[in-house]
């Protein structure tokens, strides 16, 4: 970070086994596709080795353990640390103006700091969770027979992507390894390939999201132009960055714009945010590790990557504008998700447009925490250091609460559909060939992943039901569980930022808002799902789920649940500030009280109000509209877990007592505008065939006349250069002496020409 | 830097890879010839066994066995050198005497190691992959006159590896143009034979004679050469030239003389135009003795080359005037113009090689061209310097990990030459699902060789071309007008490398997305040895792309070591 020593971590040993996280899920990929190719339909393959799952689930173990272990060693010595991996070659650069050659390295390291650390942690711990999943989901679905090691090949290659962007030391390797994760993504979501929708929805995932990449690809260039490297050691080097402040501040935030830009498409915001709704046509494990946990949090990171130029002394207000802009594409986005998710029927498709909205609230956390740390004199300034490190931490804590709860929500949600369609085929299907599931869409049009068809499941599938809770509750900001602590750090901050700058009260506005609305659409999935009498036969019928499926979902709910521990621990203090010794403060227990206190009896009424108004929004308005819609009892005889109880009971009373219709509603033009998602998919179709495609046919035929031709004419003159060139091999040894002498009487001519 | 008298102690353990070799050779010749033979003492009934003649043992008499001892002593002698080059190598002057009018004999240092290594290597690699190439026709029971008669001929075979190996480190070791020019016979006509030996075709005797005929002309005029400069300076010895041409050197008789010479070792190098004979052969001989042939035998050219132009026709100062630069950067521009051109066309993978290693020797006379440019002191000191160590080192370098994937490429070959046949592009057809490893072996070797990261023929490439940019560059510049016309070499470099791409991967469009040709879609005939060998090949190239740090290290060592006598 901004002024900090980057020195080298204690202990050697751990960072040495450092890159075998990047490396071991890589051989992974090519070991699990080369037996996946050679042990096909193989009996003990298929059974004992899940097609390769298992060899995945040892190197996403053996991974989460070295992870593990960097970790406690770095916690252990509190310092950012810098270590070069591997050094390939060192390149002499000509940079053409000022006189002489200057070395330039290639090779690969290392960098750990306090958001490497939490982010290694989330994307190690929630890989392996989803990879165990992921072997109760794809082994026991008939149609992916045969073609699991692809699937497992491409989820350790894209867990080498994450975890290599994570752990890179330059941003040149966390592009390329950004790129990786492109490319897995693209692959997985198109996992279906033989399915149209698949296939779209893949080619869109991978066309918007290089849109943004394009720009992150300038925005790198502009910045090794500044300071003639990518290398983090270089770049946030307070001396460097001093250097280009001075003449090209400017420069710096265009850079950082177009960065943003790519981080814009990676994580699903308005406007490059069309692609994630379609990507839920990969199967549910993919959207759990994609759209949920790991990948969509790539543009975070990126973002709090740049944290060091916001925070340097240098570039002091330089540049708001684009913490602003950060802030405010966060809080559009966040109200805009929030209201699509409305209307959305389809139980993935709500946790999409939710995941789309919860990232929006990072972003526009880490807006104002940027704009906090640029305007602020946060370096000599306690109090505004304090500020500083805890609105950052908010937002840090935000994307690790959401992680963990997204990724539990989207399992359980596989969990659900899973059992659905599985009922489905029980009922209908009884010569079925067994239980493929909700990821293909059937010829008789059963929509396993459609809330239309569940209901009541609170009592038949206790686990998966209160994980769902729990996660929501985490997600709505319920007091006291998961991202509460966060959510109401992040609109708390927000506020501040809209006290001193009016400007940002546009973004804090959309987040107070959005978080009743969050309220809103979170009750209603879920009451959907699991309250109420079940909708139809199928939902009647549908059975617990299997253990491999149980195991990650009970070991997020207790995450979710433990948040306030990591509240306590410090997490929003530890997690931005290299300063930070972990847990040196406070105890534990002193650590839950203040930070109860912080929340519940702020002594600054200002955010003594906020804080209310955003409880009272978040988890009365919205639940209790969503109560007084949805759910209801459950049916006679039925009853769910003893904790599942006073919310059905509460929402049974709520629906009873005010029945609301909201048949006109669900007709007006804002309702039909949100089934539509407000028409930007359609406008951006519109605009690709209008002005993209016309443009593409020329560019298209001037490929293929023009370039082409001027390669075709090169190949075939170079093809007759070449015939005539071996035809002078006549196969005469005659004539082979016979150039030999042309060539000794050319050597002499031209050394008696330079002599 | 220690001296020492031939046969002398030191003389011995410095050459203990020379020795080995010495040995492996004699035992080549009586080990196979061990029989149960006994010999009765005159006037007695006493019989001594004496092992020569008579009924062979059954091991003496497995057809393999000279493969076996031939590769055991080749890379025996390649450990010894690894040995030896570990920690540093001290250089060892052999002198003739130890009188004052004793002459320099041999130099054992980094830079003649490292060459030793290449030898050693590429042979071994080679015998051991010969061990399937050459049939073995049964071992047991009554065998045919001609199936005798072959397996026979496999002592000879391997005779001829060994003396190969010995000639041309006796190249590499040489201070002296006349022991040069016997290794370089020794050498030479080992390969000769050994081109010859692949008796299944017509080509290869065809191949083999033409091959002789060519290098026989080339070798005389060579000769000549020399005769030339002993007429001129009276002496053969390089540091006696050396000193002779910094006083004298541009008058015609040297002149004439180091062209002369030039034109021998360009044969050696296969340059143009002196590189005709070159695609015969390697498409007529067996294919690990082409990649010898593209290997160690280049690689000993280089040394005749280097020898011939650093060392003896260097001139004094700085002043980046060799008489030889404007040449040796013609030749350059030619040879890997011409050989990529021609590569181009080829339908025949053995051909296509040969102007493959036709282009890659022209990017080694760029190498040398640059350092010829001596736009730095002898001490290397400052950036020229720098430059001028760069290109050395990464020509040696280079040279080094052509043997990884150019004789890699050509073992591949040689399980389809034993398949039937490997002259036409489509043979390759079908590998990747015949044998997908083998398949993906020969990929490895075609990305190295057109210069694809991370393998090693890209970090090698991409030296030689930062080498002489670097001397064109020099200690930095204000506009192209300032570039010394070397910097041009290495854009072509650049662009040849781009055309060269087309015909590597033609192979592997070939292997992976053609079928094979009718009848051979079967699988590939079985032998492990080449299979080892070829997984070397693989692992080097990936590896000292990679990692190839020490290696490097060693080489810039041995670049040093060369000039302890400028």
């Amino acid at each position: 970070m901004a002024g900090s020593e980057v020195t080298d971590i204690a202990t050697p040993h751990v960072t040495e086994l450092a890159p075998l996280i990047v490396l071991l899920p890589m051989i992974a990929f090519a070991v699990i596709l080369f037996l996946g190719k050679v042990f096909n339909g193989n009996p003990t393959w298929k059974n004992a080795v899940k097609e390769g799952g298992i060899i995945a689930l040892g190197v996403m173990s053996a991974v989460l353990v070295l992870s593990l272990l960097l970790i406690a060693d770095f916690i252990g010595s509190v310092q950012a640390g810098h270590d070069s991996v591997f050094h390939w070659f060192t390149s002499g650069v000509w940079d053409g103006t000022s006189a002489g050659v200057s070395t330039d390295k290639f090779g690969f390291g290392i960098y750990v700091d306090h958001i490497t650390v939490m982010l290694l942690f989330v994307a190690a711990f929630l890989c392996l969770l989803i990879n165990t999943f992921s072997i109760g989901y794809m082994n026991t679905d008939p149609i992916n027979d045969n073609r699991n090691h692809r699937f497992y090949a491409e989820f350790v290659l894209f867990c080498s992507g994450m975890l290599g962007m994570v752990l890179a030391d330059s941003f040149l390797w966390l592009f390329i390894f950004w790129e990786i994760m492109g490319l897995c993504s693209y692959l997985l979501i198109g996992f279906y390939y033989e399915r149209p929708s698949a296939a779209y929805a893949a080619k869109k995932a991978f066309l918007t999201t290089r849109i943004g990449d394009v720009f992150l690809m300038i925005g790198l260039v502009m910045l090794w132009d500044l300071f003639g490297s990518l290398d983090y050691t270089v770049v946030f080097d307070s001396a460097n960055i001093e250097h280009v402040a001075e003449h090209s501040a400017g420069t710096l935030q265009w850079a950082l714009g177009l960065m943003f830009i790519g981080a814009v498409g990676k994580s699903a915001q308005f406007p490059l945010h069309v692609w994630l709704p379609d990507a839920m046509e990969g199967p549910t494990p993919v959207s759990a590790l994609i759209h949920a946990a790991t990948m969509v949090n790539a543009g975070l990171y990126l973002v709090a990557r740049m944290f060091p130029f916001f925070g340097a002394e240098a570039l002091h207000g330089d540049l708001a504008d684009l913490a602003y802009i950060i802030a405010v594409v966060g809080g559009i986005t966040a109200v805009m998700a929030a209201a699509i998710a409305f209307v959305q029927m389809d139980l993935k498709k709500v946790l999409a447009y939710s995941t789309m909205s919860q990232l929006a609230y990072i972003f526009t956390g880490l807006g104002c925490a940027l704009y906090l740390a640029n305007t602020l004199d946060w370096h000599h300034n306690d109090k505004d250091h304090y500020i500083v490190i805890v609105a950052f931490g908010a937002a840090l804590f935000h994307l690790f609460n959401h992680a963990m709860a997204k990724g539990m929500l989207f399992m359980a949600s596989g969990s659900v559909i899973h059992e659905v369609h599985h009922a489905h085929h029980h009922l209908h299907h009884h010569d079925d060939h067994g239980d493929d599931h909700g990821d293909d869409h059937h010829d008789d049009h059963f929509d396993a992943q459609s809330m239309e068809n569940m209901g009541g499941l609170a009592s038949k599938m206790p686990i998966t039901a209160t994980a769902m809770l729990v996660g929501s509750a985490s997600i709505m900001g319920l007091p006291l569980i998961g991202g509460f602590w966060s959510k109401e750090g992040i609109i708390a901050n927000a506020w501040r930022v809209a006290q001193d700058d009016p400007k940002f009260l546009l973004p804090a506005m959309c987040v107070l808002i959005g978080a009743g609305m969050t309220g809103f659409y979170m009750s209603r999935m879920w009451l959907k799902t699991f309250a109420g009498k079940p909708n139809n036969e199928v939902a009647a019928h549908v059975g617990p789920t299997n253990t491999w499926i149980k195991i990650p979902l009970f070991l997020l709910t207790f995450v979710s649940l433990s948040s306030v521990f990591f509240a306590g621990m410090g997490f929003t203090h530890w997690a931005p500030d290299e300063n930070y010794a972990f847990m040196s403060e406070k105890s534990l227990v002193d650590g839950i009280i203040y930070e109860m206190g912080h929340a519940f009896a702020n002594e600054d009424s200002y955010f003594f109000i906020i804080t209310y108004i955003a409880i009272a929004l978040g988890a009365v308005a919205g639940p209790g509209l969503a109560m007084a819609l949805y759910g209801g009892e459950l049916e006679e005889g039925e009853s769910a877990k003893p904790w599942m109880m006073p919310v059905i009971r509460l929402n049974s009373w709520v629906k009873a007592r005010f029945n609301f219709d909201n048949s006109a509603f669900a007709e007006s033009t804002l309702a039909v505008a949100l089934q539509n998602r407000l028409y930007i998919d359609h406008y951006y179709d519109m605009a690709m065939l209008k002005i993209v495609a016309g443009f593409s046919t020329k560019a298209a035929d001037a490929d293929s006349d023009v370039i082409d031709g001027t390669i075709k004419t090169i190949e075939s003159g170079s093809q007759s250069i070449s015939e005539v060139v071996r035809s002078l091999t006549t196969g005469s040894a005659r004539d082979y002496i016979l150039m030999v002498a042309v060539g000794m009487l050319a050597i002499f001519m031209l050394v008696w020409g330079v002599a | 830097m220690s001296e020492t008298q031939a046969f002398s102690n030191e003389f011995y353990s410095a050459l203990l890879p020379e020795m080995l070799l010495f040995a492996g050779l004699i035992a080549l010749i009586l080990i196979p010839n061990l029989g149960k033979g006994t010999f009765r003492i005159p006037g007695t009934q006493l019989r001594l066994p004496w092992f020569l003649g008579g009924q062979r043992f059954g091991l003496t008499s497995n057809p393999r066995l000279p493969a076996w001892i031939a590769t055991i002593t080749l890379a025996g002698a390649f450990a010894a050198v690894l040995d030896s080059l570990n920690g540093g190598v001290e250089s060892l002057l052999v002198v003739s005497s130890d009188s004052d009018a004793a002459k320099e004999l041999l130099m054992v240092n980094g830079f003649s190691r490292v060459f030793e290594l290449i030898f050693f290597g590429a042979l071994a690699l080679a015998s051991f992959a010969s061990m399937n190439r050459l049939k073995v026709e049964g071992t047991g029971g009554k065998l045919t006159e001609d199936q005798l008669f072959n397996n026979r001929r496999q002592a000879d075979f391997y005779i001829l590896m060994l003396t190969c190996g010995l000639g041309m480190s006796v190249v590499a070791l040489a201070q002296d143009l006349f022991v040069l020019f016997i290794g370089l016979e020794l050498a030479s006509f080992s390969t000769y034979v050994l081109v010859a030996f692949m008796k299944e075709s017509k080509t290869g005797s065809e191949a083999g004679m033409k091959y002789f005929i060519v290098g026989s002309v080339a070798s005389g005029v060579g000769l000549y050469g020399l005769s030339m400069l002993y007429l001129w300076s009276g002496s053969l010895q390089f540091d006696a030239l050396a000193l002779a041409f910094a006083e004298t050197g541009t008058e015609p008789l040297p002149l004439i003389g180091i062209g002369f010479v030039l034109v021998g070792f360009g044969f050696k190098v296969s340059a143009a135009p002196f590189h005709f004979a070159a695609p015969d052969a390697y498409a007529g001989a067996s294919s690990p003795v082409a990649g010898v042939l593209a290997t160690a035998s280049k690689a000993m050219g280089m040394v005749g080359l280097i020898r011939m132009l650093l060392i003896v026709a260097a001139p004094e100062s700085s002043d980046g005037s060799a008489v030889w630069l404007v040449a040796i950067g013609a030749l350059a521009a030619l040879t890997m113009t011409w050989g990529n051109i021609a590569a181009l066309g080829s339908t025949n993978p053995k051909r296509m090689l040969a102007y493959s290693s036709v282009a890659h020797a022209g990017y080694m006379l760029a190498g040398l061209t640059a350092i010829g440019a001596w736009t730095w002191d002898p001490s290397f000191a400052g950036q020229e310097g720098e430059a001028a160590l760069l290109v050395m080192t990464a020509l040696m370098f280079h040279l080094l990990v052509l043997v990884a994937f150019k004789l890699g490429a050509f073992l591949v070959l040689s399980i389809l030459e034993n398949d039937g046949d490997s002259s036409r592009l489509s043979s390759l057809g079908g590998l990747a699902k015949r044998e997908p490893l083998l398949a993906f072996a020969m990929f490895i070797f075609m990305i190295s060789l057109a210069g694809v990261p991370p393998m090693a023929g890209f970090l090698s490439k991409l030296m030689v071309i930062m080498g002489i940019v670097n001397v064109g560059v020099g200690s930095g510049i204000n506009s192209f007008g300032d570039l010394h016309w070397v910097w041009w070499l290495a854009l072509l470099m650049v662009l040849n490398s781009a055309i060269s791409v087309f015909y590597y991967l033609r192979v592997a469009v070939v292997m992976f997305f053609e079928a094979p040709e009718k009848g051979r879609e079967g699988p590939l005939p079985s032998g492990w040895q080449v299979r080892a060998s070829i997984f070397i090949c693989v692992a080097a190239t990936i590896l000292l792309g990679v990692f190839g740090d020490s290696v490097l290290e060693m080489c810039r060592d041995a670049a040093e070591s060369l000039t302890t006598k400028w």
